[in-house]
């Protein structure tokens, strides 16, 4: 045995040993690599906020869109997949289920076509198919193709046999959203690249390049947009030194942004646990359920939060330094629907409609009214039926004097019938003058609904306040008291004003709605409360304040039993609008509607009544 | 040259092998890994109930089927429908005393153990309601408070109290949960274990929100399953010796995270039935079936993972 095979040896030996050494180490580290990058990073949701319409210019969602309208004005209900993505086989399995009945079966409802994408068209796997179809699909060369519809939130899957041109099945999946095209693909990667907020966050104009999986859902799964109806993918950008990932997700049957959150890239942050409503829940539970909010805006300063059963409320309001406002908010809207045929009201068992427990209230004659309070607030831990989305917003006002700060509340269903929809919203102006808004989107239970939405409104002028009406000459209120106000001006514009006992200069006229404000509005019909200060009467959370449906009584009148003095006191005013809705065409007010549009998807329409009264400065009159 | 190649075939024979070794070993620890992740809680099958239907329903000469509502669609508290289209119901006025209920439990004789629910509108009393176990008697026919928590304190922050129960056969106990003192930033629920004979407190777990609880028998043991008030997670605490020794381990996690579940039943072999809410501790207003979503779960015992459908 020469030397060398003596060293060669002597290595195989030693090169054995490090192996076996080796393969009995245990190896944790990845493990704790894992654990490490849960725990370190945090979670941070951006919810969007700009209209949808900034992306329909994008030209990705342009030709989408062009190319959809032109679909279904020639008769045709299902986009195709583009030539890029078929080759001769696909392409002919394509043509044989754009022209087969029972594929295009559910893409016509009251005879408007409604919006259908094909998604793919792929070699069937044949360990998916059923026995009959394997037995065939081993022979011949068999194509598994998706189609989506937009409308029903249902995938098509069809089996085909491309070598006779035959379908071997076709099967249909109710709530559930298959892998995207190509096309799609890319218009939600141009969504995410496009969207103000995602530059924002990462602090640079992303290219193609910076996104990852833009495809992310596996096949047939739940979508995590609109409480699952809608179909959605999460473009990824990430940052590995960080050990973060920002997830965009976009909303393709809006074709939006619906909302993105930066996550670690650990297990427990996949796709899966990322949904709007989820998402939008915690980032409102995060900034302004869980603590205050300031806005400093035009010389104005307002304090503002949401509320567990009142709305948003805003706090602490001043402008150019002086108080203005202790406490603004709505404590709640009274629903109810006039009925004729009361003398058969059967009111021996209770009756839920949509979820909500109906009071039934006998009126006038033949008639009875029906109907429930709503309660707006914080999505959790609250004891609220109509729900806040996304968070407070601050807007110009129409006329360019001003700004808002406005809430959407929504039942998740709206606008389905017997779910609503309202807007809690302040108007601030230049001049010092501020407005207490409330709207109603609809749709509700139907056309004879009768709203109330109970504004409670504590100025913060002194601690000494009087309250004056109007009626050729200005009387003081000495009592608590209330007030129907007429539907159109009677002696003045103004018919009230609230001012400081020490100092008359300082206070406000309250000016009512009567449909002057140019939103479409029909006028406040209000009755006005006037109450001593009581922090138990509302200064806090509200829980119910009187009945739905008793239209002699806004609830409010329990405060005014006692018939204190108000004169010098700390006052609040309450003002609670009687709103009618109408349903007719033409007319609509406090409506929504939804309709499928020419580009075949749902589109709603809404009509909002705005209700609420404007206080201007005594000395801007 | 020539001399040199057994040291240069020694060479490339130890790269090979290290490659080999490197690379299985990896697949192995990834493989471990992912085992790691599957909590196993063993084989089961249906389970034997001790359960019996409340001996009034005999003594009116009802027959079977009855179903037990807690709906609250047309009555409110408990309702009873019978017939074989379930097309009669029996509701007595005393049912509606309580106000609302979520859940309930029956023990081998026939009483109805059942936990409350805020439902829709806060009430003067709503608040109070939720402190209590109500029983409805085998015998009489009529709902009373079994046990009061002086400790659940409902607000209206957070409106729930005791909301889970499940009636133990074997140690003729309950398990009993309440949400009461959980907020927004932490999990503070408890789950109780009562002798229901004594009303002794046996065991109190703490930091745990719960929607839904079962117990399931199975090959590796005895455990409580329970749906999470705060994610779409099913957990398992294993009980020893009539009581739960360690934490929960988690089972499986619902695709959609608005989900929560609220009622486990054991349907077949390996096979789980999940009804699931959108649950915010908010008020319960949606009871219709059409408000739910069911998932079938099975444990697949060769791929060693829950399938969910």
């Amino acid at each position: 045995m020469n030397r060398e095979i003596k060293i060669s040896i002597g290595l195989l030996l030693i090169g054995l040993l490090v192996i076996t050494v080796y393969w009995f180490i245990p190896q944790d580290a990845p493990v704790s690599k894992t654990l490490k990058s849960k725990v370190s990073v945090g979670e941070l949701i951006i919810l969007p906020q700009y209209e949808k319409s900034i992306y329909q210019n994008i030209p990705e969602v342009k030709s989408y869109l062009y190319d959809i309208k032109k679909m279904i004005r020639n008769g045709q209900a299902v986009l195709p997949l583009q030539n890029n993505e078929l080759d001769s086989s696909t392409r002919s399995v394509q043509n044989i289920l754009l022209k087969d009945t029972d594929f295009l079966k559910d893409t016509k409802h009251e005879g408007k076509f409604l919006h259908n994408d094909m998604m793919r068209i792929v070699p069937a796997i044949v360990s998916s198919l059923n026995d009959k179809d394997q037995s065939i699909c081993q022979i011949h060369r068999c194509y598994q193709a998706e189609k989506y519809n937009f409308v029903t939130n249902t995938t098509t899957r069809a089996i085909v046999n491309a070598d006779e041109g035959k379908i071997l099945s076709i099967e249909r999946y109710s709530n559930m959203q298959p892998d995207i095209s190509l096309r799609l693909t890319h218009i939600a990667q141009a969504i995410a690249l496009s969207a103000p907020e995602v530059k924002k966050e990462l602090g640079f104009t992303p290219a193609k390049k910076d996104i990852t999986m833009a495809n992310v859902r596996g096949t047939m799964k739940e979508s995590p947009c609109e409480n699952t109806d809608h179909l959605c993918v999460a473009p990824t950008f990430t940052d590995h030194q960080k050990e973060q990932a920002l997830w965009a997700v976009v909303d393709l049957t809006e074709l939006k942004l619906a909302a993105a959150k930066w996550a670690g890239l650990g297990k427990t942050t996949t796709p899966a646990c990322i949904s709007e409503r989820s998402l939008q829940n915690r980032y409102i539970m995060k900034n302004f359920c869980q603590k205050n909010s300031v806005l400093e805006k035009n010389g104005w300063k307002i304090t503002y939060r949401l509320t567990g059963s009142d709305g948003l409320e805003i706090r602490d309001v001043s402008f150019e330094g002086k108080p203005v406002l202790t406490s603004a908010k709505i404590v709640d809207w009274h629903v109810s629907y006039q009925q004729k045929d009361g003398e058969n009201l059967d009111t021996s068992t209770e009756t839920y409609i949509e979820g909500r427990r109906v009071e039934f209230v006998r009126g006038e004659g033949d008639t009875y009214l029906f109907g429930y309070n709503d309660a707006m607030g914080c999505p959790l831990f609250s004891t609220s039926v109509v729900l806040a989305f996304n968070g407070p917003q601050v807007r110009a006002l129409k006329n360019g004097n001003g700004f808002m700060l406005t809430q959407d509340f929504r039942n998740p269903k709206w606008p389905m019938a017997c779910n609503y929809r309202y807007e809690n919203r302040f108007e601030f102006y230049d001049d010092g003058s501020f407005r207490v808004v409330g709207v109603n989107k609809g749709r509700g239970c139907g056309d004879n609904a009768i709203y109330r939405p109970v504004m409670r409104i504590d100025m913060a002028l002194d601690k000494k306040e009087n309250f004056y009406s109007y009626d050729g000459a200005w009387k003081i209120w000495e009592k608590e008291n209330a007030d129907r106000l007429s539907p159109t001006p009677v002696n003045d514009l103004y018919p009230y004003k609230i001012i400081s006992a020490d100092d008359p200069q300082k206070g406000y006229y309250i000016e009512p709605n009567y449909g002057q404000f140019e939103d479409n509005s029909r006028g406040d019909n209000a009755t006005l409360f006037v109450t001593k200060f009581k922090e138990n009467e509302g200064d806090k959370d509200l829980l119910t304040l009187g009945s739905c449906c008793n239209l002699k009584e806004d609830g409010v009148e329990r405060y005014i039993e006692g018939k204190e003095s108000i004169k010098d006191t700390n006052i609040v005013l309450w003002y609670v609008p009687r709103i009618r809705n109408d349903a007719r065409q033409g007319h609509e007010y406090c409506w929504a509607d939804t309709m499928i549009g020419e580009d075949g998807n749902l589109h709603v329409t809404v009509w909002p009544c705005t209700v609420g009264p404007k206080f201007v400065p005594i000395g801007k009159r | 040259m020539r001399k040199y190649f057994p040291i240069i075939i020694s060479f490339i024979l130890i790269i090979i092998a290290g490659y080999v070794v490197i690379s299985k070993k990896h697949e192995k620890s990834s493989s471990d890994m992912q085992k790691e992740q599957v909590a196993y809680i063993g084989t089961f099958g249906v389970q034997r109930k001790c359960a019996r239907f409340p001996q009034f329903i005999k003594r009116l000469k009802i027959p079977q089927p009855v179903m037990i509502d807690l709906s609250q669609k047309r009555y409110t508290g408990i309702s009873l429908y019978y017939g074989q289209k379930l097309e009669k119901t029996l509701h007595l006025k005393q049912w509606e005393q309580y106000e609302h209920f979520s859940t309930y439990t029956l023990d081998e004789q026939g009483n109805i153990y059942l936990v409350p629910m805020p439902f829709i509108s806060i009430h003067p009393t709503t608040f109070n309601l939720q402190k209590n176990i109500y029983k409805l008697d085998t015998q009489t026919g009529k709902i009373s408070i079994f046990m009061h928590f002086d400790d659940v304190k409902p607000t209206a922050s957070n409106p729930y109290g005791i909301n889970a129960i499940v009636y133990d056969c074997q140690d003729k106990t309950l398990w009993v949960a309440a949400i009461d003192e959980s907020d927004y930033q932490s999990q503070k629920g408890i789950i109780y274990h009562i002798n229901l004979k004594t009303k002794e407190i046996l065991q109190r777990i703490e930091g745990v929100d719960v929607l839904s609880m079962a117990l399931i028998k199975s090959s590796k043991g005895k455990f409580l399953l329970v749906g999470s008030a705060r994610d779409s997670g099913l957990y398992a605490y294993a009980i020893e010796h009539n009581r739960i020794q360690k934490g929960a381990v988690k089972l499986l996690e619902l695709s959609n995270s608005n989900e929560h579940i609220r009622k486990i039943k054991i349907t077949s072999n390996n096979k789980l039935e999940l009804q699931s809410i959108p649950f915010s501790y908010t008020l319960i207003t949606q009871t219709a079936k059409k408000d739910r979503m069911y998932y079938q779960v099975i444990w697949d015992k060769t791929k060693k993972k829950w399938k969910i459908k």
